[in-house]
């Protein structure tokens, strides 16, 4: 993508423009421009990302829970909230993190062993099994990959895809970049 | 048919349509004039696509039209009225044109935007050909809505299924008959006049209806597995649904896994960071004080896996952070420690911080991550702030 070299002058513009375009909530521009995937291909986008990722990691209670869990969920949390809503896959993050949460709190106190929505759904009991053309069954893996997307039909399912997958290629991007820094970071106070 | 542009232009400013579809038809324009010199393909096919985006963006979410729409149109997305899937297609389009605006770069060729893929690059032409057309009845369609500017656009229309191949008429005017012959429909057929006699003919078969929703169906679909195809690595080497279905869920799968991975990798670092977190956050830097040199410190305050000790202790971070900052350019790792005095000098910091911020991640980016670590750190730390700045 021949967009670094060039993106840096413009990157301060598409932020400053980006915060002039929030201001204005009618203009279709702050619409437009933060739709479609090709907006997880900017710089200033992996860098709202890695700016909102650092703060949520700030807030991970250190010594709690498995640690990478934790951190899992907080940088897909933080995806999905930098998607602004935009697309199914992100907004069921963040349901389903409400969901669980509630049911966490539900679980401390009634004590009742209450799964949360989307979890544990009985299987459909192996008497019929109708063997799916194998496109059909592949469709079905991928909408079990993306978040949210079950129940979506084909058309709908690629185009959330095609966000998705540009999404997590950023969130690669930014979190290889922030692991990159910590580890220099710690390389050099231990050196 | 540029001239007939800015008589678009005008008139939509006539109409009743609100003022920021102008913005986007002016957009879709230019980067449609772009597309015209970097792609050079043959002179009706961009108008068209403009045209298309033009007619889009005065679209409202009319329920009967919304399942002829195939492509990525140029869309006012009004998230009170239109379909879901409608909505979302629309900002496909749209997010890449006025993305294209309004970063200023000639992207077409460098994105894979959903209209340029379908509509200019016409390697199969066949196909892009049957969309064009039926949005070409499309935009002839929506006549209702944008009434200063039905002839314009059904003068439009005309010109462009004139120039398109017949064959492309069917699958249009089915398209009309499938939607219901509403007022709309009929202004449609009677515009263009090629397609006039095609929609009479059809109008009577009503298994082809089925077909060719299907085919608008199957359509929709395989130009979202283009997109995708661009998308995701190796996919052209494999031919057939299943087979990309494959790769795509294959790379979905190591992406996310790679997430896990990263994700591992972070959780492990940031416990290793067990300082005493807090006294650095109460004390503040002032340039006057003698500088201390505590490589570690500034380390840690720039690894934020620190808890937020208050509401107030967020802002002390700022101002600590700040000065290092300052420090940390001019000589490397002098950190300096004091007291914090009061918020209000935090505040002031915190102004200044923004630019601060933003010129040291330009410049980090722009340096391609060839800068010294430091500033490194400094920006990393700097987005988080920056983030809270922001909000």
């Amino acid at each position: 993508m021949a967009e670094s070299p060039s993106v840096a002058n413009p990157d301060a513009n598409s932020t400053v423009s980006r915060k002039r375009r929030k201001i204005d909530p009618d203009s279709p521009t702050r619409i437009l421009a933060e739709t479609g995937p090709t907006r997880w291909r900017t710089q200033a986008e992996q860098q709202i990302y890695s700016s909102k990722l650092m703060g949520a990691l700030r807030h991970i209670r250190r010594p709690d829970s498995g640690g990478h869990a934790a951190v899992r969920d907080a940088a897909d949390r933080v995806l999905a909230i930098s998607a602004r809503g935009k697309t199914r896959w992100s907004r069921a993050i963040l349901t389903n993190r409400l969901s669980l949460r509630l049911a966490h709190i539900n679980r401390k106190h009634k004590k009742a062993a209450k799964p949360s929505a989307g979890k544990s759904r009985p299987r459909k009991p192996a008497v019929l099994q109708k063997k799916l053309p194998p496109v059909q069954s592949k469709v079905k893996v991928l909408s079990r990959l993306v978040p949210g997307c079950r129940k979506v039909s084909l058309p709908n399912l690629l185009e959330e895809t095609t966000d998705y997958i540009a999404a997590l290629e950023m969130q690669v991007k930014a979190m290889t970049f922030i692991t990159g820094l910590l580890n220099a970071g710690q390389n050099f106070t231990s050196s | 048919m540029n001239s007939r542009l800015p008589e678009m232009l005008h008139c939509l400013n006539s109409t009743t349509s609100e003022n920021c579809e102008m913005s986007v038809l002016e957009r879709q324009r230019s980067r449609l004039k772009q597309q015209e010199q970097l792609t050079h393909h043959h002179p009706p096919i961009p108008y068209f696509n403009g045209n298309d985006h033009l007619a889009y963006s005065g679209f409202h979410g009319d329920q009967a039209l919304s399942d002829l729409v195939l492509n990525g149109g140029a869309m006012k997305p009004d998230p009170g009225v239109e379909h879901d899937d409608f909505r979302r297609f629309m900002n496909y389009g749209t997010g890449t044109t006025d993305f294209q605006m309004s970063c200023a770069l000639p992207r077409t060729v460098s994105c894979p935007p959903y209209v340029a893929a379908a509509s200019v690059d016409s390697a199969a032409g066949k196909e892009s050909c049957k969309k064009r057309k039926a949005h070409n009845l499309k935009i002839a369609a929506e006549e209702k809505k944008m009434k200063g500017c039905a002839e314009e656009e059904s003068k439009i229309t005309e010109q462009n299924s004139n120039s398109k191949s017949t064959t492309t008429t069917i699958s249009t005017s089915a398209n009309k008959n499938n939607k219901g012959p509403s007022a709309n429909a009929k202004k449609a057929s009677d515009a263009p006049k090629t397609d006039y006699i095609h929609v009479r003919a059809r109008r009577g078969q009503a298994t082809d209806s089925h077909s060719l929703a299907e085919r608008v169906r199957r359509e929709k679909i395989s130009e979202r597995m283009k997109y995708l195809q661009d998308l995701v690595p190796g996919c052209n080497k494999v031919t057939g649904k299943a087979g990309m279905l494959d790769e795509i869920i294959n790379y979905v799968q190591s992406l996310q896994r790679q997430v896990e991975f990263l994700s591992m990798k972070l959780a492990a670092i940031n416990p290793r960071l067990d300082f005493d977190i807090e006294n650095y956050i109460l004390k503040e830097m002032f340039p006057a004080c003698p500088p201390a040199m505590e490589p570690d410190h500034s380390h840690l305050q720039f690894n934020t896996s620190v808890e937020e000790v208050s509401g107030s202790g967020l802002e002390m971070v700022v101002g600590p952070m700040d000065a290092t900052l300052r420090r940390t350019i001019s000589a490397p790792i002098t950190v300096q420690q004091s007291f914090l005095d009061s918020s209000s000098l935090n505040q002031i910091q915190q102004v200044t911080w923004e630019d601060e911020l933003r010129n040291l991640y330009s410049m980090e980016y722009q340096q391609g991550r060839s800068t010294p670590f430091i500033s490194q750190q400094i920006t990393g730390f700097l987005e988080a702030n920056h983030v809270k700045l922001e909000m």
